[in-house]
């Protein structure tokens, strides 16, 4: 006999109360479910689109029709567009008074904490989504002195109607793939941000996404602007109760880093495990300019979700540190891609992924180093746990590189909870489920601490959640 | 227009605009194929040694029953003018132990498939390869070690040089089965880049369907170690000279392993000659 049977680890789900309380749906409208020509033209008019922007969304939904979905990455073909219902307008106009939000929406938000954090000033702006648009939006007053904008993008259309036409949806273009093609046709809500040349905004923003009714798709667009020399940290979070019929997220996020600015986008997302979370994030990044993602991802049936960052001038520079927790159901596709196009410039990617009770975590990234980017370095690091045996772990990175000038490292491991370590712990007096869950959190703790203290809390709590009473 | 075949697969499909889902077999070959049986019988040990010298399709069947030990050496030194496949599949049952040298570094297009099962409890792969390529060489290699026995043990460690305008592709893929508890898996791959016109793509995969067992990979792409050339070079060595030996000494653990001593001569003189000339 080899060795002695070892201990497995048993996993029931979670207990998600906080997120699963659904609200009555009190929308004041629904498109039809299903895309057609018709509806896209309905959304337009009720969004009071300008006419270049309804000539967009029909040319996206005309590429939508001519793609075909992915062939690789998780089968998202249990997705039914004839069934999603692609706008939902919530019973309340957009306010920059909290007081004037209807109070079922209110309450939503404030179990999540959100005001809250506002009113501690430890946010600079809030904006918060319901469905399909924008309830609240709102910035210190400093800050609008200074010049940055902050606001939801149907706002922003109006206003700033030249910024928005000059970026909107160039990075991520309509025909890169099926659901940036969606995104075009039937986007609504999400924010947008501008920093003027030089204004560092020293505490961060956040928008969160709420999406509240059953079988509807939620594709809020984010568009970040920082200017040269400015500096900017972006939150958004995400959440949606539980329903036994698919929801989508198919968003779009788009952030342009000029020269010598600094942007750090750090997302918490806990959609409900009915989400198939198809969303596309893409930066730009400019003469020593910097890109930081912080990314968490907790929630959704589906994920696939690999934040891109372009170094596009002499010097940039990329950071990606990414935590993906996958339980029973679930299937997370998540990782980074980073081309390098410039001389000198930099990226670390850095994740952890941890699979339990039959839930399935899959690591993707891809490098480039381009042929003009000599001097170029890049240093990958990904570790996987897994906690048993149902569970699916797969790292699946690629390194292409054109220039003979760089420096490219990566490391990856695999593996479970050592022995070693639990019996270190229980000889100490801690007992083995928490000494399982002090090494869960250790493992994560590289991430958790590049987060703001209210979202390391809030990480730190879904993974106590999902760990909870599961070890054994 | 010849349609293109697809002579391997990655076991796991990934963004297109990558290229590295699929090995396209050489166009100009056609689909005979030369195939050689191996079969090593229950507690034997053996090793061959096959130096293929003509482009053309090789196909390779080993089989060690339980107990059993191979090593198997490959050196593909086609002409350049030519291209050539190699495809190469492996079963080891209980507590076999196949150990592989492969040399990839002749034809214009090469494309090479290892498929190692290692099927059954304490089986283990112990696999080295080496690759270069110069000139407008094309090389596709798709190495695969499948753990499906409790307690297997996989090594893979690659070793390359690229120059000129070559292009390369390294697949190196360990897969963890369900049930293969108490198996470990070693993945490396250094590449060392000597021109600004190579291509050098990696993809180092590790799928897993099992919580105990121990895996790593690891990928170091780059230019050359400027210390150690400085030091060669205030040596009294030329450029030229000074990058051959570090070449050299980077791919001499895997050139080490070759037992005959004219064929290790022969593709050391290769590497040699193209490094220093190319």
């Amino acid at each position: 006999m080899r060795v002695a049977e070892k201990k497995k680890t048993y996993v029931e789900d979670i207990e998600r109360t906080l997120y699963d309380i659904r609200d009555a749906d009190n929308a004041s409208y629904k498109s039809e479910t299903g895309l057609t020509e018709e509806i896209i033209r309905d959304i337009s008019a009720r969004k009071h689109d300008p006419a270049w922007m309804l000539d967009f969304r029909l040319k996206s939904l005309a590429t939508y029709n001519s793609l075909s979905l992915p062939t690789w990455g998780p089968d998202v073909s249990e997705l039914n567009m004839d069934e999603i219902v692609t706008y939902v307008r919530p019973n309340a106009k957009m306010t920059g008074n909290w007081q004037e939000v209807p109070t079922d929406i209110k309450n939503t938000f404030d179990r999540l904490g959100i005001p809250e954090a506002e009113q501690k000033q430890s946010l600079a702006g809030v904006g918060a989504q319901y469905d399909s648009e924008v309830v609240y939006h709102s910035i210190q007053e400093d800050l609008v002195k200074e010049g940055v904008v902050y606001t939801d993008m149907e706002t922003a259309l109006t206003e700033h109607e030249d910024i928005v036409k000059t970026y909107f949806m160039t990075l991520v273009p309509p025909h890169d793939h099926k659901f940036a093609a969606l995104h075009g046709a039937v986007w609504s809500g999400g924010s947008f941000v501008y920093v003027p040349e030089g204004v560092a905004v020293k505490i961060p923003l956040q928008s969160y996404f709420r999406l509240n009714a059953a079988g509807a798709g939620q594709f809020e667009h984010t568009l970040i602007i920082v200017e040269k020399g400015a500096s900017l940290h972006f939150i958004e979070g995400c959440s949606a109760p539980k329903y036994n019929v698919t929801n989508l997220h198919a968003g779009c996020v788009e952030l342009f880093v000029k020269e010598g600015a600094r942007l750090r986008y750090s997302t918490i997302e806990n959609w409900s495990r009915n989400m198939m979370n198809l969303n596309t994030k893409r930066a730009l990044v400019e003469k020593d300019g910097i890109i930081e993602w912080v990314s968490g991802s907790f929630g959704s049936h589906v994920s696939c979700l690999y934040p891109r960052s372009v170094l596009r001038g002499e010097g940039a520079r990329c950071e990606f540190t990414g935590v993906t927790f996958a339980s029973k159901g679930q299937n997370l596709d998540t990782g980074a891609s980073v081309i390098h196009a410039a001389p000198h410039t930099s990226s670390t990617i850095n994740t952890r992924t941890i699979s339990k009770a039959g839930g399935k975590a899959t690591y993707r990234s891809a490098v480039k180093v381009t042929k003009h980017a000599p001097f170029s370095k890049c240093s990958v690091n990904c570790e996987s746990l897994m906690l048993d045996s149902a569970s699916r772990s797969d790292t699946l990175p690629v390194m292409d590189i054109e220039a003979s000038e760089v420096d490219v490292g990566h490391e990856a491991k695999i593996g479970r909870i050592s022995d070693e370590a639990i019996f270190y712990l229980t000889s100490r007096g801690i007992d083995e489920d928490e000494a399982r869950a002090m090494i869960v959190r250790g493992f994560v703790e590289p991430i958790a601490k590049e987060l703001p203290l209210e979202y390391a809390v809030e990480m730190n709590n879904l993974v106590n959640m999902e760990l909870e009473g599961t070890m054994g | 227009m010849r349609e293109t075949k697809t002579f391997s697969r990655i076991p796991m499909r990934t963004w297109r605009w990558l290229g590295v889902n699929d090995l396209p077999a050489p166009a100009d070959l056609d689909d005979a194929i030369k195939k050689e049986q191996i079969l090593v019988q229950k507690g034997q040990r053996d090793e061959i040694v096959r130096a293929f010298r003509t482009g053309g399709n090789y196909e390779v069947q080993v089989h060690l029953e339980a107990g059993a030990a191979l090593h198997l050496v490959l050196a593909q030194l086609a002409p350049q003018a030519e291209s050539c496949t190699c495809r190469v599949r492996v079963r080891c049952a209980a507590d076999a132990k196949f150990a592989a040298t492969l040399a990839e570094v002749g034809a214009r297009h090469a494309a090479a498939e290892l498929f190692v099962d290692l099927a059954e409890e304490g089986a283990g792969a112990d696999v080295w390869g080496l690759y270069f390529g110069d000139g407008e060489q094309k090389l596709d290699l798709n190495y695969v070690i499948r753990q499906g026995g409790t307690h297997t043990d996989a090594n893979m460690q690659v070793r390359g040089a690229l120059k000129g305008h070559a292009e390369k592709i390294f697949r190196g893929t360990l897969d963890f089965l369900e049930g293969s508890s108490g198996s470990v898996g070693r993945e490396n791959e250094e590449v060392v880049l000597l021109s600004d016109g190579v291509r050098n793509r990696s993809v180092p995969i590790m799928l897993s369907h099992e919580a105990d067992v121990d895996g790593h990979h690891a990928v170091s792409v780059g230019k050359m170690d400027e210390d150690r050339l400085f030091y060669l070079m205030s040596r009294g060595l030329d450029l030229a000279e000074a990058q051959r030996l570090v070449v050299e000494a980077s791919l001499a653990p895997v050139l080490s392993r070759i037992p005959d001593a004219a064929l290790r001569e022969e593709i050391d003189q290769f590497l040699q000659e193209r490094i220093t000339n190319g």
